[in-house]
C-alpha cells in the first residue's frame, strides 16, 4: 500500500514510517498541510494519515480541500484532542476514521489496513465469503461448510465486521467504535466475551479455528 | 472628608433617599391639612361676618339708622363674638364696640380685612388677637363695620402646624436613626461576604459566608457564594490532584515497563533466551499505560470543560439496554447472574458518549468485584424528586458505611488511584461524568449479607430532571 503520512512531528512520523514499511506499506511524508496538499495532489495513495493540528493548513482545512477537489483517498486523522465533538468534525470533514494520541501502533497499523480494504470493497455486496464461511446480509444467515449457525444480531454484525476486514488485525477498539459504536476504551474482557461466544458458535466442532487471537493487537478473521 | 463607613453604605443612601421622598410627600400632604384646615376656619368665619353684616344691613334697610344703633347696642351687649362699628359717612365713628375701624382707606362698597383686636386675658394682660372684619357703605352713605375675633381659631391651626412640624422632625430623626440601623444590619451581613470574598481573593479558598438561618436574601446569596466556592475548591482540588494522580498512575507502570525492556535488551545482548515473552509483556504494559492515559485525559477534559459536550434528549433506558447487551455475556461468562430493569418512557439530557461510559465503568468495577455466584442488577428509574437514576447493584464486599462519602470524594478528587491499587480511574471518571451533568456518584449498600456473598455496594448515578 502507498500511504502518505502528514506529520510535523518528526519524530511520530519517523515512528510510523519505519512501522508501516516494515509492514510492508510504502510511505511518502509531508511535514505541514500545505506539503500534505501539494503531495496528496500529485501522488496516488490507498490511505492518507493526517495529523488534525499542524502548521499553516491544519489537518481538517487539507481534507475539506481535497475532498472538494473529488479526491476520495481514506483518511486517517491523528488528534492529540479526544473530545466527541473533534471526533465529529473531523468526521465531517472528509475523515474517515480518528485515532486519538497517544495510540498502540498495533491500532494504527489495524485503521489503515481497514480503511485500504474498505475501498477495494467498495461496491455493495450481498454475500460476504471467508474461506468456508458465508454470510448473506440480506437473508441474515450465515454458514460454514454450508451447515448454518445461528447468530444473536450482535454476533451477526461483529462477524459481518470480521469478515469485511478478514485477514486483517482489527482491535478492540475499533469492534467497539464499529460495532457498538462507542468510543470508550473498552474493559479488555468486555470484548473478548463477545469474540469468545461468537468463536464458539462459527469454530466449534470444526476441524480448523478461524477467528485467531492476534496478541498485542485484538482479532483476526482468517479464511 | 470620608464619612463614618456606616453613613457611606448604600442602605444608608437608600434610606437618605427614601426620607427625602417621603418628605417631601410628608410636606405636601401638610401643606394640605394647613390649607384645608385654616382656610376652612376662615372661610366659616367670613360666612358668619357676612351673614351678619346681611341682617345688619336688613335691619337698616327696613328701619333706618336709629334702629341700626339701637340694633348693635343689644347686639354688642349680648354675648355675640361679633365686634361692631357705625360711621357717618366721613368714617367718624357713631357707636359701636370698637373705637375706631381697622380699615384704613376705604374707597369700595365692600372692603374686608384682617386686623389685630386688642383684648384682655383672664389674669389682666392685654393681649392681641387676630381678628377680620368687613366694612361696607349704608343706603343712606353710613359705614357699617362687622368684625369678629379669630384668635381662637387662629391658635387652632398653629397648634396644628405645631404638631404637624413637630411630627416632621420626628419622622426625620427617625428616618436617620433607622437608615443607620438598617445599614448597619445590612452592613453587618456584607461584611461576612466582603470578608470571604477577600480571603479568597487573597488565595483562602477555605472561607465560607456564615448563613444566619434567616432565610432572607443575604442568606441566599451567603450560600450561593459558598456553593460556587465549594464547586471551585473540589475543581481547584481535582485539578491539583490530578496531576499528582497521572504522575503516580503512569510512573508504577511505566517503571515496570521500563524494566521488561531492559531486561529483555540484556538477556538479547547476551545472546540468551527469547524476548519475545518480555516484549509481549511489554506491549500489554503500554496498553494499561495508554488505558490510564485515556481515562485521565478524559476526566481532565470534562472538568476543564466544566460540562458535558453537546448534549442531547434521550431514553435512558434505550442506553441502558445497549450496555447490558454488552456486559451481560461477561457477567455470564464469570458466573455471575445480571439481571436489568428498566422504567419506561423516561428522558435524560447529556452527553449519550460520556453516559454509556460512566454506565460501562460501573459495571467493570461491579464485575470486577462481585465473586462468582454473585448477582449484578442493573436499573434505571425517576427518583420521587423527578431525578433519573442509573443504579448498579451488586453482591461483592461492598464498601463499609463509614467510608462511602470519603470514598466517593476521593472519586471525586481522583485520589482513588493512589489508596485503591487496582481499581483504576473507572469511578472517578463516573463522578466527572456526573459532575459535568450537574449530577452526582452515590454509593449505598447492596442486597446485605447473604452466606458469602455481600453485603454487596450500590452505585447510582443520579442526573438531574431534564428541564
Amino acid at each position: 500500500m502507498r500511504i502518505l503520512i502528514v506529520e510535523d512531528d518528526r519524530e511520530a512520523a519517523d515512528a510510523m514510517e519505519r512501522g508501516l514499511t516494515e509492514a510492508g506499506n510504502s510511505c511518502a511524508r509531508a511535514a505541514d498541510g500545505e506539503e500534505g496538499l501539494a503531495a496528496a495532489r500529485d501522488g496516488e495513495f490507498d490511505v492518507m494519515i493526517v495529523d488534525r493540528m499542524m502548521p499553516k493548513m491544519n489537518g481538517v482545512q487539507l481534507i475539506e480541500t481535497l475532498r472538494r477537489e473529488g479526491d476520495q483517498t481514506p483518511v486517517l486523522f491523528l488528534s492529540a484532542l479526544g473530545e466527541v465533538g473533534d471526533r465529529v468534525a473531523g468526521l465531517q470533514a472528509g475523515g474517515d476514521d480518528y485515532l486519538v494520541k497517544p495510540y498502540a501502533f498495533a491500532e494504527l497499523i489495524a485503521r489503515v489496513e481497514a480503511l485500504a480494504r474498505r475501498r477495494e470493497t467498495g461496491s455493495v455486496q450481498t454475500l460476504l465469503r471467508v474461506g468456508e464461511l458465508e454470510m448473506d446480509l440480506i437473508g441474515r444467515t450465515v454458514s460454514r461448510q454450508g451447515k448454518e449457525i445461528d447468530l444473536q444480531p450482535r454476533e451477526f454484525q461483529l462477524l459481518e465486521f470480521m469478515m469485511r476486514h478478514a485477514g486483517q488485525s482489527v482491535t478492540r477498539t475499533m469492534l467497539l467504535e464499529k460495532v457498538w459504536e462507542y468510543h470508550f476504551d473498552p474493559q479488555t474482557n468486555v470484548i473478548d466475551v463477545h469474540i469468545s461466544r461468537l468463536r464458539s458458535k462459527i469454530d466449534k466442532g470444526f476441524d480448523r479455528p478461524m477467528l485467531q487471537t492476534v496478541r498485542g493487537a485484538g482479532y483476526r478473521l482468517d479464511a | 472628608m470620608r464619612l463614618p463607613r456606616i453613613f457611606r453604605t448604600t442602605p444608608f443612601r437608600l434610606t437618605l433617599l427614601f426620607l427625602a421622598l417621603f418628605a417631601s410627600a410628608a410636606s405636601a400632604f401638610l401643606a394640605y391639612i394647613y390649607v384645608a384646615t385654616a382656610g376652612e376656619a376662615r372661610r366659616r368665619t367670613d360666612m358668619e361676618i357676612t351673614r351678619e353684616m346681611h341682617s345688619l344691613v336688613a335691619a337698616y334697610d327696613r328701619a333706618g339708622t336709629d334702629a341700626l344703633n339701637q340694633s348693635l347696642i343689644e347686639r354688642a351687649a349680648s354675648e355675640r363674638p361679633f365686634l361692631y362699628l357705625l360711621m357717618n359717612k366721613d368714617q367718624k365713628p357713631i357707636s359701636g364696640s370698637i373705637q375706631e375701624s381697622p380699615v384704613e382707606k376705604f374707597n369700595g362698597p365692600i372692603q374686608w380685612t384682617s386686623f389685630q383686636v386688642t383684648d384682655q386675658d383672664s389674669q389682666g394682660h392685654t393681649v392681641k388677637h387676630p381678628a377680620r372684619g368687613l366694612q361696607e357703605r349704608l343706603s343712606g352713605g353710613q359705614i357699617l363695620f362687622v368684625g369678629a375675633d379669630v384668635g381662637a381659631d387662629e391658635a387652632y391651626v398653629n397648634k396644628i402646624v405645631r404638631a404637624l412640624e413637630g411630627a416632621g422632625a420626628l419622622v426625620i430623626v427617625l428616618g436617620l436613626a433607622f437608615g443607620a440601623l438598617f445599614s448597619r444590619n445590612v452592613t453587618r451581613s456584607m461584611v461576612g461576604l466582603t470578608e470571604v470574598v477577600d480571603a479568597v481573593r487573597n488565595g483562602d479558598l477555605g472561607a465560607r459566608a456564615k448563613v444566619r438561618g434567616t432565610r432572607d436574601e443575604f442568606d441566599e446569596l451567603a450560600s450561593g457564594v459558598n456553593e460556587m466556592l465549594d464547586r471551585l475548591e473540589r475543581s481547584m482540588a481535582g485539578h491539583r490532584h490530578a496531576g499528582d494522580a497521572i504522575a503516580h498512575d503512569l510512573r508504577s507502570p511505566l517503571t515496570r515497563l521500563r524494566a521488561r525492556l531492559e531486561a529483555a535488551y540484556l538477556d538479547v545482548e547476551a545472546g540468551r533466551g527469547d524476548p519475545t515473552q518480555a516484549l509481549a509483556q511489554a506491549l500489554e504494559d503500554t496498553d494499561g499505560v495508554l488505558k490510564t492515559f485515556g481515562a485521565v485525559l478524559s476526566i481532565a477534559r470534562l472538568q476543564a470543560a466544566g460540562a458535558a459536550p453537546d448534549p442531547v434528549l434521550f431514553d435512558p433506558a434505550e442506553l441502558a439496554a445497549d450496555i447490558s447487551e454488552l456486559y451481560e455475556p461477561l457477567c455470564e461468562e464469570k458466573g455471575i447472574d445480571f439481571a436489568a430493569e428498566f422504567s419506561k418512557d423516561l428522558q435524560v439530557r447529556g452527553n449519550r458518549e460520556f453516559l454509556a461510559q460512566a454506565l460501562a465503568n460501573i459495571l467493570d468495577n461491579a464485575v470486577k468485584y462481585t465473586p462468582k455466584g454473585g448477582a449484578i442488577m442493573l436499573r434505571v428509574r425517576r427518583r420521587s424528586s423527578g431525578e433519573i437514576e442509573f443504579s448498579v447493584t451488586d453482591t461483592g464486599p461492598g464498601v463499609p458505611d463509614d467510608d462511602r462519602d470519603r470514598v466517593v470524594e476521593r472519586f471525586v478528587r481522583l485520589e482513588n488511584s493512589r489508596n485503591q491499587p487496582g481499581a483504576g480511574l473507572g469511578l472517578s471518571l463516573v463522578a466527572a461524568v456526573a459532575e459535568a451533568h450537574r449530577g452526582r456518584l452515590e454509593l449505598a449498600e447492596g442486597p446485605g449479607k447473604v452466606g458469602e456473598l455481600g453485603p454487596g455496594l450500590r452505585v447510582a448515578l443520579v442526573l438531574p430532571r431534564p428541564a
